[in-house]
């Protein structure tokens, strides 16, 4: 798969094998058919499929990437949340197959990039912590009590579960039940803050 | 409990809003709301709280209006075609989909939190849509189901005890275990009252001697004689004194170590006990480790509390309260000095504690990135050295190390600073005493005798010890509660199988296995079994084939009762699974997996570990069965050479004969063969399923494997796909059917070969 700055590109698949298989499953639906069969055209002529790929939001809210005449709902994942949020982005369908890859938004033609950037806002999301009011000790979790630009939340993580140190500075925490909490440096943080969370950052 | 975790943790309703589900199924006409779920963030990714309620025949979404009113929308089930998912890092998207073009019926998000609820919903709907009911949905079940969801993480990363988790409580349940040893605690109890009776007398004694003896001597008042009596008296009585406080501290520390010992030997073998009752679901959510710590470490911490902590801190409270006591009667004025800044130094103690706390954090994180170090690179020193990365990972660990080295002195920096200062305090205390006492020694202000001055001296060093336990009493008792909430935890977790009253016995069991519509989910909602119904002859040997995940082993552990099912019916010989006394079916009962578990001993007590009484030529006769005979009596030690941890190593193709002889000499009715052949080479699966084919005589086997060859011998092949029985018949007949699961599996299987 070469590789240009901005341009949509469609991995190779080899699993078709396995879609008659998962076709047979999924028979009952006929939305999943409809797309399915517009992902296996993509797939047949995916070798051809460059520059007049385009990603749009479809009337029923969904992402949607355009290959020619055909449409294929995709989600975004970013391949670096953190190292480099905005690009290197794989569009994939609801088998988690890549159907394409984006390597920088910025050089695809505005609507495609309105289209991911919103879809990229919600996939990218995490809370993002302004305050840290209380962190306690329990029996084998750590109840923390943050404001965030979302609203206050409280959350628990293991007593062995860290901050992590973020490449581009700052911190980010998960929560057992899997949510992210980002945290600006500590030094652009409220004093309470800053006290609190001493003994967890260097 | 799920309840109490949301509220005491996570801070959001427990429940759907008893008013708007109300109105919901009112708005429904009457029908229930099943399931429902919060949607935590509205769609500028703001939290907020609304709600998605799933019923019979609608789905409604309710948002809070501005005016603190609900907004409810409904939608009729029929209307959706399609329901899409979209997960992010802490925001994920459903959306109840119509016609393609159409806008979503539903547009909702919601972070992780909500995942549990939400998944409930969408696996119902997804059903609904391939034309399949979930059964087990009911509205009696709704707020459980959300509140199990929700609560799920916490729960499972912390251990909570049944009925509450108040300190008190927990406390009083660990002194529980004191009651069967009621004389040794009196015994260790009334030695500790003693040792303080005991320690409190030599200073009145010393003040009275010089008060009483010395000083009338010396001004001539009594006769050197009579002195020289009491001050023997004195000295007599003093050594008696130490005698009986030594004697007293002896039974103390004797009686109540033992007693803490006993205790603990106690909560040991219930854990063990209880742990072994235990249902699988139990171990498939806590960590092993984590419950080897509960068993070992956590009752020897518990053993340290009741051994000492219990007497030391009650000890200390009435000793600190009774020289304080004694202080004021000896004399009111010193007194007050000595004992007002006491409150002081044990609030200085405790908050040295916690400030400590903080720098203890910071050493354990540090201490933990040393020894992920270890952790990485020990393991994978392999890799490590393939790729020349030696220099670099003795960089990462010198960097490290020197950091939590740093750290743990700055530890050091603050203890040792703050006793010798709080020492500091308590001599300035004693010169504080001494500069109020000098004048009245010397005659001006109110009268103070030496003797009453070196009593109140004397007693004065001995508030040091008392002040210390104080301070860090909330350390060790929280310390225990901790490990006793740990310990509590397991014990009270009520194992899922069990047998029920007049259970019955069948023997033997012949071995037909049959399955009535069994539908089985392991969280209660997502069905992994989906009404399989199958019957199985004495004797027969099913192949239980078809994808990942399907819900092949789920078969094999529900006629192992390793889970009861949740629809429909299991039975052994004509008889329901969960009227059969669940040991003695389980004696009749075989299982060779395909990572066989050898334990620590030798190979004969691994060979025997079901029958512990079988002759050493039974042992002999499975092995040859097995054919494990030849490798065994190769190795130096024969049947005696030690395996399992530390022992000698064996292949896995070595240790799955072995257990194929353990499952011989066991000569269950019913066997389970799960992948026994799929993690060795060709030759030694050659062994192994000669060894097999003669362990499966005689029984009905239901044998897993993914390498289909493997089954050409069985009577019927059963198609477990997505929790269905999707085909069943001989290898033959299966092959047959034309565009069928098996035939594509086969023929893919032989393409690759």
């Amino acid at each position: 798969m070469t590789t240009k700055d901005g341009e949509v590109q469609i991995p190779r698949c080899a699993r078709d094998d396995r879609e008659g298989a998962r076709d047979d499953r999924e028979g009952a639906r006929d939305d999943r058919e409809g797309a399915r069969d517009d992902r296996e055209g993509a797939r047949d002529d995916r070798e051809g499929a460059r520059d007049d790929i385009r990603v749009r939001v479809g009337a029923d809210g969904r992402l949607l990437v355009a290959l020619d005449n055909r449409m294929i709902g995709v989600r975004v994942r970013q391949c670096f949340p953190w190292s480099e949020p905005h690009r290197h982005l794989s569009l994939r369908d609801d088998d988690e197959q890549e159907v394409a890859f984006v390597e920088d938004p910025a050089a695809l033609e505005p609507e495609s990039r309105r289209a991911l950037e919103h879809a990229l806002a919600v996939a990218g999301f995490v809370l993002e912590v302004t305050r840290v009011v209380d962190i306690d000790e329990e029996v084998e979790i750590r109840q923390w009590t943050v404001e965030t630009v979302h609203g206050t939340r409280s959350f628990q993580t293991h007593l062995d579960d860290w901050p992590r140190v973020l490449p581009g500075g700052g911190l980010l925490i998960r929560d057992v039940a899997g949510d992210l909490y980002r945290l600006p440096d500590p030094h652009e943080l409220d004093r309470k803050s800053r006290e609190l969370l001493w003994a967890f950052v260097d | 409990m799920d309840h109490e975790i949301i509220e005491r943790y996570i801070g959001q309703p427990v429940r759907l809003p008893g008013d708007l589900r109300a109105r919901i199924e009112r708005e429904w006409g009457g029908k229930p709301v099943q399931l429902y779920a919060l949607v935590d963030l509205d769609h500028a990714l703001k939290l907020s709280e609304s709600w998605l309620a799933l019923g019979p025949e609608h789905v409604a979404l309710a948002r809070r209006t501005a005016g603190d009113e609900w907004d409810v929308v409904s939608v009729n089930r029929s209307r959706i075609h399609a329901v899409k998912d979209a997960p992010g890092l802490s925001a994920n998207t459903l959306m109840l989909l119509s016609a393609p073009d159409d806008p979503p019926l539903m547009l909702l998000r919601y972070t992780q939190r909500q995942r549990g609820a939400f998944e409930n919903i969408r696996f119902v709907l997804e059903e609904a849509l391939a034309g399949r009911m979930v059964s087990g949905v009911s509205s009696n079940e709704a707020d459980r189901m959300y509140a199990h969801a929700v609560a799920r993480p916490v729960r499972d990363a912390q251990a909570l005890v049944a009925g509450g988790g108040r300190e008190s409580r927990v406390i009083l349940r660990l002194l529980g275990y004191l009651k069967p040893y009621r004389r040794q605690l009196a015994f260790g109890l009334s030695a500790a009252t003693v040792i303080t009776l005991a320690s409190l007398i030599p200073p009145y004694i010393a003040g009275y001697l010089l008060d009483r003896v010395v000083r009338p001597a010396q001004e001539g008042k009594l006769s050197r004689e009579t002195a020289a009596g009491l001050a023997w008296i004195a000295v007599a009585t003093m050594a008696t004194l130490y005698l009986i406080r030594q004697a007293a501290a002896h039974v103390r520390l004797r009686f109540m170590a033992v007693l803490g010992e006993w205790v603990a030997r106690d909560l040991r073998a219930e854990l063990y006990e209880h742990i072994q009752r235990l249902s699988l679901s139990f171990f498939s959510r806590k960590k092993t480790g984590s419950l080897i710590t509960r068993v070992t470490a956590d009752t020897d911490r518990l053993w340290e509390f009741i051994a000492f902590g219990v007497v030391d801190v009650s000890l200390s409270l009435v000793m600190l309260v009774g020289l304080g006591a004694v202080l004021l009667t000896l004399d009111w004025r010193l007194g007050l000095i000595m004992t007002l800044p006491v409150p002081l130094f044990c609030w200085l103690i405790y908050w040295h504690g916690e400030s400590l706390n903080g720098l203890f954090i910071r050493g354990w994180r540090k201490w933990s990135r040393v020894t992920d170090v270890l952790s990485d690179t020990i393991p994978g020193i392999r890799v490590v050295k393939a790729f020349n990365q030696e220099a670099r990972e003795i960089d990462r660990f010198d960097e490290r190390n020197e950091d939590v080295t740093e750290q743990f002195n700055q530890v050091h920096v603050a203890w040792t600073t703050f006793w010798p200062l709080l020492m500091l305090g308590v001599h300035a205390t004693t010169v504080v005493v001494w500069a109020f006492a000098i004048p009245r020694l010397l005659g001006h202000g109110h009268p103070l005798s030496p003797g009453v001055f070196v009593s109140f001296l004397l007693y004065a060093t001995m508030f040091v010890a008392p002040i210390e336990v104080i301070g860090q009493m909330a350390r060790t008792v929280n310390r225990a509660t901790s490990s006793a909430h740990r310990v509590f935890e397991v014990l009270d977790s009520e194992p899922e199988v069990r047998d029920v009253e007049h259970a019955v016995r069948l023997t033997p069991v012949r071995g037909s296995v049959s399955f009535e519509n069994v539908t089985f989910a392991y969280d209660g909602v997502r069905q992994v079994l989906r009404g399989v119904s199958f019957d199985v002859a004495p004797g027969e040997l099913i192949g239980l084939v078809g994808p990942s995940g399907g819900g092949k082993s789920t078969v094999v552990n529900l006629i192992a009762r390793f889970y009861d099912a949740a629809g429909g019916v299991v039975r052994i010989d004509g008889e329901d699974i969960r009227r059969l006394e669940t040991g003695h079916y389980r004696e009749q009962l075989g299982m060779v997996l395909q990572d066989p578990y050898l334990f620590h001993g030798t190979v004969m007590d691994n060979i025997r570990y079901a029958m512990p009484t079988a002759t050493l030529a039974s042992v002999v006769a499975a092995s040859k069965a097995a054919n494990a005979h030849d490798f065994i009596c190769r190795l130096a030690q024969g049947y005696d050479t030690m395996v399992g941890e530390r022992g000698h190593t064996l292949s896995g193709g070595e240790r799955q004969r072995i257990s194929i002889a353990r499952a011989i000499l066991h000569d269950p009715r019913i066997l389970i063969l799960d992948e026994a052949t799929s993690a060795v080479d060709t030759e030694t699966e050659r062994e192994i399923q000669e060894a097999l084919e003669r362990l499966i005589a005689g029984r009905t086997v239901f044998a897993i494997a993914h390498r289909l060859s493997t089954l050409r011998r069985a009577s019927r092949l059963f198609v477990i796909e997505q929790g269905r029985l999707a085909e069943a018949g001989t290898h033959a007949e299966l092959l047959e059917i034309n565009g069928g699961i098996y035939r594509k599996l086969y023929n893919l299987q032989v393409q690759l070969q």
